[in-house]
């Protein structure tokens, strides 16, 4: 028997560290580090050029939570990830249900859905407000011309002037660019479904609708999960469709916290910086709240 | 094993390499700090975009590389390194940069006031030669100090103006640009009728409403400040702007919910005939002109009894950091600039206004610039030296709009901003 060393022996137990070490000091260094500095900024006094004037205690925080927009911006930003999930989510699942099935041109059909993926958000949020402008707008064009809109240029044809009408707009957006990848998850998670099951489901004599919820909705649980969860986390940090299309605007009105948490960067980098703790928390409460009621890791029965 | 285990190390220490890599860029200027020593000097500059983006013909990028190049032609020792940033991000990147104590020796922006409080800027009596020095207007370099002691050096100014649009002025039987509330009012009511779709053209949203407040403001004897030098964004003056406004919204005489309108986006709506009248500046007529508008006149601002008798003023900046010493170079380079073509291929380019007093003179035959340059000298300008201005200012881009539908409520709430604290 061969007498090992005790210098092999510590190097093989730390053998482990050096492939893993890598990745967690890039964790510790893009993730970890900045959360770190966020919220120690969030505590001190930094003046708009970015000199750092000391501390400030909560002093920040309580800034923030006096803003007369901040309650509204925090149920708005509720509002934006509830509609534009559901949106997507329901719709995500008719289409999913829709392209499983065998056509012709569904491959066609397929990279279509694609497209608003490939684009980059920024640019689909620009053609949308371009689209949408009340002088040269092509929306609103079609409309004149269908004889639903009056004239061009005024009030009528401004859908994205008035929070009423341009906060769906947004949530609209939002969901158009979240289909596709929504879409694609489910659909990888209709093609693990065993073909078996359905056949003992019709042999058994289930209607279509049974079948839909008994088994399909069921067994597609982990995909939707996974699916909804990155949506939530993407939805509410969600940033250029707004900041591109209203800036926010008018007022508040269709700022989310991560709009609002922006726009305070131009005037107290504190203040921002106490946003941007409080959207973080936001994010993981939600997360939290979203896997208790999805029952996270739980087997289907 | 001893392979594999060389191997992991030779992994580790290349990723943390990587890693570091990151933070030594900025570390070179500090490096060669030893300016005297001869050997070449890069200087780091920060400057504002007054182009159309980065592809554009009149980027920032063309304009001061041209400059650059022929600087450094006569300097060889000194190299200049310049970083062109848009108006949109360069104040929260350059906060980003302070912060991070990385900053550039020169910076051009629109303001220099919230570093002085710290040290960080070198003045301009170290930066500048007297010669230099004395050919800048002195009203401008009077706003460039703060407490009797300047900082900031003006870089380029302009000054606002009533642009009309004169052919659908004729169509709709205007003579002459309107001069009173009334006057505007009455023609914008024309303008409509001849199926103008804005006959006033009136951007709230963020890009600039400061601006366009407060040159409706100025009309009603208003502004943001009182004589006294106390914020009075909602004096009765004020208040009773933003009813005259919302009355001309209400009628349909001005561009849909002014609150969401950028001026960029009304300037080209103006400069495609779309728009009757504008308040504008000498930096809208290559707008203009670029889309396909040359009929169009220029007149004083509109106030509620006749025309202002002063303008707003806008003015930038150019300043030196003092951080990583560099002060002979940058002198260098802030008098190759001022004394050579520099100045006046800035104002060409951009129809921005000098803020010398040769540059002022080599551009007076200019017939479109002319009325700017007449109105500079009596020129109001924000109150930029409050170190609330910054806070305020991104207030009133935000909310003023809102100012239509409540006028008390919504500048009672920006004045509450100013005054807090």
């Amino acid at each position: 028997m061969q007498q090992t060393s005790p210098l092999a022996r510590a190097g093989r137990a730390l053998e482990p560290l050096a492939w893993v070490g890598p990745a967690v000091v890039l964790i510790a260094v893009v993730v970890v580090w900045p959360v770190i500095v966020m919220i120690q900024s969030s505590f001190l006094k930094i003046s708009r050029f970015g000199v750092v004037r000391g501390a400030n205690g909560v002093d920040n925080y309580t800034k923030l939570f006096a803003e007369p927009d901040f309650g509204g911006v925090m149920i708005r930003s509720l509002i934006w990830v509830v509609a534009v999930v559901g949106l997507t989510v329901v719709l995500s699942l008719a289409l999913a249900q829709l392209f499983n099935q065998r056509f012709p041109g569904r491959n066609i059909a397929r990279w279509a859905l694609i497209a608003p993926w490939a684009a980059s958000v920024l640019m689909t949020a620009i053609i949308f407000k371009w689209m949408l402008d009340p002088e040269v707008g092509l929306i609103n064009m079609i409309l004149h011309d269908l004889g639903i809109l009056d004239a061009m240029g005024g009030a009528d044809a401004d859908p994205l002037g008035k929070a009423s009408t341009a906060f769906p707009w947004l949530i609209g957006v939002a969901v158009f660019v979240s289909l596709p990848f929504t879409t694609y998850a489910l659909l990888a998670g209709l093609a693990t479904i065993p073909a078996d099951v359905y056949e003992a489901a019709r042999m058994d004599g289930a209607s279509k609708a049974r079948i839909y919820f008994s088994i399909t909705l069921p067994l597609l649980r982990p995909a939707l999960t996974v699916a909804m969860l990155i949506n939530v986390m993407n939805v509410f940090n969600s940033f250029p469709i707004i900041w591109v299309m209203t800036h926010g605007q008018p007022g508040y009105s269709t700022a989310t916290s991560t709009i609002f948490m922006y726009i305070l960067k131009g005037s107290d980098i504190g203040e921002s910086a106490a946003m941007s703790v409080v959207n973080f928390g936001m994010v993981v409460v939600l997360v939290a709240v979203f896997l208790k009621v999805a029952r996270w890791n739980r087997q289907v029965a | 094993m001893k392979n594999r285990l060389t191997g992991a190390v030779t992994l580790g220490l290349a990723a943390a390499l990587v890693l570091t890599g990151c933070g030594s860029g900025s570390g070179d200027t500090a490096g060669d700090g030893g300016s005297a020593q001869g050997g070449p000097v890069t200087l780091k500059m920060v400057a504002a975009d007054y182009g159309d983006g980065p592809t554009a013909d009149n980027s920032g990028e063309k304009f001061w590389k041209g400059v650059v190049d022929e600087f450094q032609a006569a300097n060889p020792n000194i190299k200049v390194d310049v970083q062109v940033i848009n108006w949109n991000d360069i104040d929260k990147q350059v906060a980003t940069m302070v912060q991070n104590g990385q900053v550039p020796d020169i910076l051009q922006t629109g303001d220099y006031s919230g570093f002085v409080a710290d040290d960080l800027l070198y003045k301009v009596d170290e930066v500048l030669s007297p010669n230099t020095k004395a050919d800048l207007l002195e009203k401008f370099a009077e706003f460039g100090k703060v407490n009797g002691v300047g900082y900031g050096i003006p870089f380029v100014s302009s000054a606002r103006g009533l642009f009309y649009n004169k052919n659908l002025f004729d169509k709709a039987g205007i003579a002459e640009p309107p001069k009173t509330w009334d006057e505007l009012k009455a023609a914008a009511e024309k303008l409509k009728k001849a199926g103008v779709a804005q006959p006033f053209g009136l951007p709230l949203g963020n890009e600039e409403a400061q601006a366009e407040s407060f040159l409706w403001f100025m009309g009603n004897g208003g502004g943001y400040k009182d004589a006294s030098g106390k914020w009075a964004i909602d004096s009765p003056q004020n208040i009773e702007t933003f009813k005259y406004l919302k009355e001309l919204v209400d009628a349909g005489l001005t561009t849909a919910n002014p609150g969401t309108k950028n001026r960029k986006d009304v300037w080209a709506d103006f400069a495609a005939g779309k728009v009757g009248m504008v308040n504008g500046g000498p930096m809208s007529i290559p707008i203009f002109e670029k889309g396909g508008l040359t009929e169009f006149g220029v007149a004083p601002i509109v106030g509620k009894s006749g025309p202002l008798d002063t303008t707003l003023g806008v003015e930038d900046w150019i300043m030196a950091f003092n951080k990583n010493g560099h002060q002979e170079e940058i002198k260098k380079f802030f008098d190759f600039f001022y004394s050579g073509s520099a100045a006046q291929k800035l104002s060409d380019t951009y129809k921005l206004l000098p803020v010398t007093k040769s540059g002022i003179q080599k551009l007076s035959s200019d017939e479109k610039l002319k009325p700017f340059l007449d109105a500079l000298p009596n020129a109001t300008f924000y109150p930029f030296q409050d170190p609330k201005w910054s806070e305020v200012n991104t207030q009133i881009k935000q909310t003023i709009g809102g100012a239509l539908d409540d006028p008390a409520k919504v500048l009672g709430a920006i004045q509450k901003v100013a005054t807090s604290g």
